[in-house]
């Protein structure tokens, strides 16, 4: 019988002990373990928001937004201007376009010809051009869209196709900054030349059945589809991306941006770079937005979340170390005649050491089986339990999902990402959305620090072990 | 052969200084069969765990087959236990959660002897000892008394030993059961050519082994040549 052996027999010699051990063993590495789970689903959502939208500010032109208000479009020099502004890493600019139906259109679309937005008709605001295309929107205007599009007129309106979002992007990133999630093909290349290329949602690809190296038409001209991309809505996924130049030439404004997406190095430099780039933009030129305003206060609270899961992910630890000492400690008193035969028959210190240190790993590896149950069963209740208890008092009570762009959009359209909700959707949104769930990684990180711990906490009663006299036998003889 | 050279053993009991052994010499010839008598803390046991080096002297020198325990570091004096020695105790002492077997072959793998050869040679120790064989895998927490000594004098021959230190090996024994365990410890002694030192209270058992040694007071005060064996 090897040491293993002895070991698995001796952690069962009594076995209402043992479940009573492993009860309690698992209570505290089901706890740890849970902890961990939302520590690292609050790690990852913060890491997403930070990545996503947390250090980037969106520049449009004063007075305008979306399609309401006026002013003056902004400029590819200004984009420059941002850009040299201290902990600005990229500034990617974009032109929104609609794109209207040909057999839809107005009559001037139907020839080809395009429209600025004059404050009325398509583009109220001058934001956004409207060209035409042999796309067919992949949204029904329904409800929405008929009401959005009424132009005051009492009674039944005829019902609309709604146009088609195309947008031309400097870089392989959606309006908001955040990356296109490309799932069959590839991206467009290099996003500062003007070529007939085109990333095409997956909704408005299935309605048009384009696959990739399909073609279709903007304006009477060819554009072949690279690469196909999921935006994770279904407004999102009605759009077009192009390259920016090539959005441009569409508009007949080569050098007009609708907005400017600005990148800052890091979440604490967001608030004086968003007031650097103002100032260096001029307040009468543009209007510097922080999208994540209202997320800075979440991101904050579930900081605390992580924190707190963390400082208990290590308590719980410990006091699984803790549980597995005092009874190695125990077990060691009691069995002190024993181990005083081994030794008498022969037995080194670092056999029964080990041999107890393997005892105790027996009950751990049982307590953690039972632990990972517990676990994958209270995590996702734990991790909610810790947010809305750190966010009641300071998450912004935000009840609309995805404010955007969407809403002040004729046709129901608007620019991509405006209707998406997502991380400008709310601070108690973003909250609610953390999911916490039981990867085998984080599960076998976490087992592996409880076995560490334990090993830890055996070693000691293994080292007493060592300080039992062999003489011990003829104790009571 | 077995050379016990004025050996001292004292312990501190608050002012007192106690000598349960005080100044022991004798010797045993290879293959003898000895034991020590004497009365309840006469210091039998004391004299036993030095001579078994699971306690260590104050004084004098313990010599098996040339080699001086003196001196010794704890790990030689591990391995001497482990190959040398063979301790056979009153309460038998087993491992309660193990089988018979299992319990013959915890000093052979000690030794690093491989598990084969460990189980095979545990078996044909137990059936020497006769014990029945369909309880050589039972626990030994469910064996008799008789049959439990009977194992534990198993396992001390496990590695072969020198020397067999047999502390009252009989006293939890009825007297028919006890009788057999002196038989077969005489018996083993001969077959196996092992030195076999016995201790007891017991007059009568003491009669049954060759040398008979008194222990009085820490001091060894009388030698009995029994010539009763052989």
């Amino acid at each position: 019988m090897s040491v293993l052996a002895r070991s698995v027999g001796n952690a069962f010699r009594n076995n209402i002990r043992t479940a009573a051990v492993v009860a309690v063993l698992a209570v505290a590495i089901g706890l740890a373990l849970a902890m961990l789970v939302a520590n690292q689903a609050v790690g990852a959502k913060v890491q997403e928001l930070n990545a996503s939208v947390g250090t980037t500010l969106t520049v449009n032109p004063a007075g305008g937004q979306g399609f309401e208000g006026g002013g003056e479009p902004l400029t590819t020099a200004e984009a420059e201007t941002a850009a040299s502004v201290a902990n600005v890493t990229s500034v990617v600019g974009t032109k929104a376009l609609r794109l209207q139906t040909a057999t839809t259109g107005t009559t001037d679309s139907t020839t080809g010809s395009t429209q600025q937005g004059p404050g009325g008709g398509f583009g109220p605001g001058g934001q956004q051009a409207t060209v035409s295309t042999n796309l067919t929107a992949a949204v029904d205007a329904g409800t929405l869209g008929n009401r959005n599009n009424a132009s005051g007129t009492t009674g039944a309106q005829p019902a609309r196709t709604l146009p088609i979002t195309a947008t031309g992007i400097g870089a392989e990133v959606d309006s908001t900054g955040k990356a296109l999630e490309i799932t069959s093909g590839t991206g467009l290349g290099d996003y500062t030349t003007s070529e007939a290329k085109a990333l095409v949602g997956t909704s408005l690809a299935e309605k048009n059945n384009l696959t990739v190296g399909s073609t279709f038409t903007i304006q009477d001209k060819t554009f072949t589809v690279t690469g196909i991309f999921d935006a994770g809505t279904t407004f999102g996924n009605n759009a077009v991306y192009v390259t920016l130049p090539e959005a441009q030439a569409l508009a007949e404004t080569p050098d007009e941006l609708s907005t400017m997406i600005v990148t800052v190095n890091s979440m604490e430099n967001v608030d004086s770079t968003k007031t650097a780039v103002q100032e260096a933009l001029g307040t009468d030129k543009a209007d510097v937005t922080q999208g994540q305003r209202n997320l800075e206060t979440a991101v904050s609270s579930l900081d605390s979340v992580k924190n707190i899961s963390m400082i208990a992910f290590i308590a719980a630890l410990a006091t699984a170390g803790i549980i597995i000492l005092l009874i190695m400690v125990m077990l060691v008193r009691e069995r002190r005649r024993e181990i005083g035969v081994l030794k008498a028959i022969g037995a080194r210190n670092r056999t029964i050491g080990l041999q107890f240190v393997l005892e105790s790993l027996v009950l751990v590896a049982l307590g953690s089986v039972v632990g990972a149950v517990i676990a994958s069963l209270a995590s996702g209740g734990i991790a909610s339990a810790l947010i809305s208890s750190n966010t009641s008092t300071t998450a912004a009570p935000t009840t609309q999902r995805g404010g955007g762009l969407a809403g002040a959009m004729p046709n129901g359209g608007g620019m991509p990402g405006g209707g998406q909700g997502g991380p400008f959707g709310g601070a108690s949104q973003l909250l609610t959305s953390v999911t916490a769930s039981v990867s085998p990684g984080v599960l076998a990180a976490g087992i592996a620090a409880v076995f560490a711990v334990a090993i830890i906490g055996a070693l000691v009663p293994a080292l007493l072990t060592a300080r039992i006299r062999p003489i011990e036998v003829l104790r009571g003889e | 052969m077995i050379e016990v050279k004025d050996l001292v053993r004292q312990f501190k009991s608050g002012d007192r200084t106690i000598k349960p052994v005080n100044g022991v010499s004798f010797e045993l010839e290879k293959g003898s069969l000895a034991s020590i008598v004497g009365k309840s803390g006469s210091g039998k046991s004391t004299l036993l765990s030095l001579l078994g080096a699971l306690d260590k002297p104050t004084s004098g020198d313990v010599v098996v087959d040339g080699v001086s325990l003196a001196g010794l570091p704890d790990g030689k004096l591990t391995e001497y236990r482990r190959r040398d020695i063979g301790f056979v105790f009153q309460q038998f002492n087993l491992i309660p959660n193990l089988s018979a077997v299992d319990n013959v072959m915890l000093p052979m793998e000690f030794a690093g002897v491989r598990k084969a050869a460990r189980l095979k040679r545990a078996k044909e120790l137990l059936e020497q000892v006769q014990l029945d064989p369909e309880k050589q895998s039972r626990r030994t927490n469910r064996l008799s008394g008789g049959e439990q000594q009977r194992v534990a004098i198993a396992r001390a021959l496990a590695n072969e030993p020198k020397l067999i230190l047999a502390d009252e090996p009989t006293g939890n024994l009825d007297e028919q059961t006890g009788e057999h365990i002196i038989e077969l410890l005489s018996s083993l002694s001969r077959d196996h050519n092992t030195t076999i030192l016995v201790v007891t209270h017991d007059r009568s058992l003491a009669r049954k082994t060759e040398r008979c040694f008194r222990l009085q007071q820490g001091r060894l005060t009388e030698e009995v040549r029994t010539g009763s064996r052989r």
